[in-house]
């Protein structure tokens, strides 16, 4: 007769390799929930063919929704229009004084023999195919990808100021991380100016109670008043200086009265994104 | 099978979809965000009586969300194996009916978000507080219980109207 029995595996043996298999997969989280993980070829290729399979899908939804929304702004359009006349006049001095600091910046370069100053960038313009499922991520999905140029640490920025910087890229995507993420990993380098002065801090991460950005590493000492606005400084290597971060929100001191902690309010609307554009050093040529 | 199928792929491009029409954000979540593939997935489980078919869906949509939504490695895989696993516990105490597919539902949203929340804390790829956890899970209830009402009435209707019990 055959012996049915089967060998019962003891608690403690079943409890140590559940302990192993969390510990194994901690391990392999850990690793791959880095943010400079880089996609594999399948894995990129996978992203294309579905995001190519989206695109499609969602063309007629997004006509119709453009159509929906297009008619809604309109009468937002004209009151802009209105506005935008008045300032037409003043606009044509600004570009006129901006061709002459531009041909003096070529010129102090070619003194200076550099190549770059930290304000040159290029714009590439993307449409956001979808964005933050599952809310941790914090992160874009944008329909331009390494096909089109874009290098994971470029920046992303919309009309109202920055938005984040791509983390990864496929050939016809990219992942935007975007700076109201609490990553003291990636800080950023920014100034804050007040009429003539001009204080460099870092955002050190993003206070989801109050909705704004805190920076830190400005002393006691400086002056920063509520409504100063505060821009990237272009330090660090990765964000070009002069692009709007937000404008200072309130002040507080740190527990040794020492540093400022200044809660910026951000400039973008971080729940309406639906273009941006990346920003391209003219030194990652 | 294949109306479980075109389920879960419906579900699977609403969240990309729906996520460019509906504000929302960590900050600012929204009434009319829920994750649709998990909902799709509970609300199908009930007509596989071969598993196995159901976790060779299962794991594809997984792979599938790990890649193009959430740009992870695994970590959906695993989460959407252990919702598997809650709802055939679950199949012990509830029979299959509109009330439960809504309560299983939501408990299946509950365990995605909570354990998403505490693996990607632990491994200090973000750092979040509880509340921001207790915002999404509340704010995520209504759609939930709209998309299980209306997915848990059209995949009734499509299996009565062609007779089919039970994917074997």
């Amino acid at each position: 007769m055959l012996n049915t029995k089967r060998k019962k595996i003891p608690v403690k043996y079943i409890v140590i390799i559940i302990i192993v298999i969390i510990m194994i997969l901690f391990g392999i989280f850990s690793y791959t929930l880095k943010e400079d993980r880089k996609l594999n070829v399948v894995e990129s290729l996978i992203k294309d063919a579905v995001v190519g399979v989206q695109k499609v899908v969602y063309a007629p939804f997004n006509y119709i929704f453009n159509l929906f929304s297009d008619f809604q702004e309109l009468e937002k359009i004209k009151e802009e229009n209105d506005i935008l006349k008045t300032s037409i006049d003043r606009n044509s001095a600004i570009e006129t004084e901006n061709i002459e600091l531009r041909r003096q910046i070529e010129a102090l370069k070619e003194e200076l023999n550099i190549d770059y100053v930290l304000t040159d960038y290029e714009y590439l313009n993307a449409t956001v195919i979808s964005r933050n499922i599952g809310y941790w991520y914090n992160t874009l999905t944008i329909d331009k990808g390494s096909h089109n140029g874009i290098e994971t640490d470029m920046v992303v920025v919309n009309s109202t100021g920055l938005i984040g910087k791509i983390i990864s890229t496929t050939n016809f995507t990219s992942e935007v991380r975007l700076i109201t993420t609490s990553d003291t990993n990636n800080k950023i380098s920014v100034s804050i100016t007040n009429g003539e002065n001009k204080l460099n801090g870092l955002i050190n991460g993003y206070d989801y109670e109050n909705k704004t950005l805190e920076v830190e590493g400005i002393s006691n000492t400086e002056e920063v008043a509520i409504g100063d606005k505060v821009y990237t400084s272009g330090l660090g290597g990765i964000f070009p200086s002069g692009i709007l971060i937000g404008t200072v929100e309130s002040i507080n001191t740190d527990e040794y009265d020492l540093a400022k902690i200044i809660n910026v309010k951000p400039s973008a609307d971080f729940d309406d994104i639906n273009y941006v554009s990346i920003l391209k050093r003219k030194s990652d040529k | 099978m294949i109306i479980a199928i075109v389920s879960v792929i419906i579900s699977f491009f609403l969240d990309g979809l729906l996520s460019n029409y509906f504000n929302f954000s960590l900050i600012n979540p929204s009434i009319f965000k829920t994750i649709y593939t998990i909902v799709a997935l509970v609300v199908v489980l009930p007509y596989f009586n071969n598993d196995r078919k159901y976790l060779y869906i299962l794991f594809v949509t997984a792979i599938l969300f790990d890649i193009v939504y959430t740009n992870t490695f695994i970590l959906n895989i695993i989460l959407f194996f252990i919702i598997y696993l809650l709802n055939k516990f679950l199949d012990f105490f509830m029979p299959h009916n509109l009330l439960n597919s809504n309560i299983r539902s939501i408990l299946s949203l509950i365990v995605y978000y909570i354990l998403s929340f505490s693996i990607l804390n632990i491994v200090k790829y973000n750092e979040y507080s509880l509340s921001l956890l207790l915002n999404i899970i509340t704010h995520s209830i209504i759609m939930t219980i709209i998309y299980t009402t209306i997915l848990y009435f059209i995949t009734k209707y499509l299996y009565e109207k062609f007779n089919i019990k039970q994917i074997r």
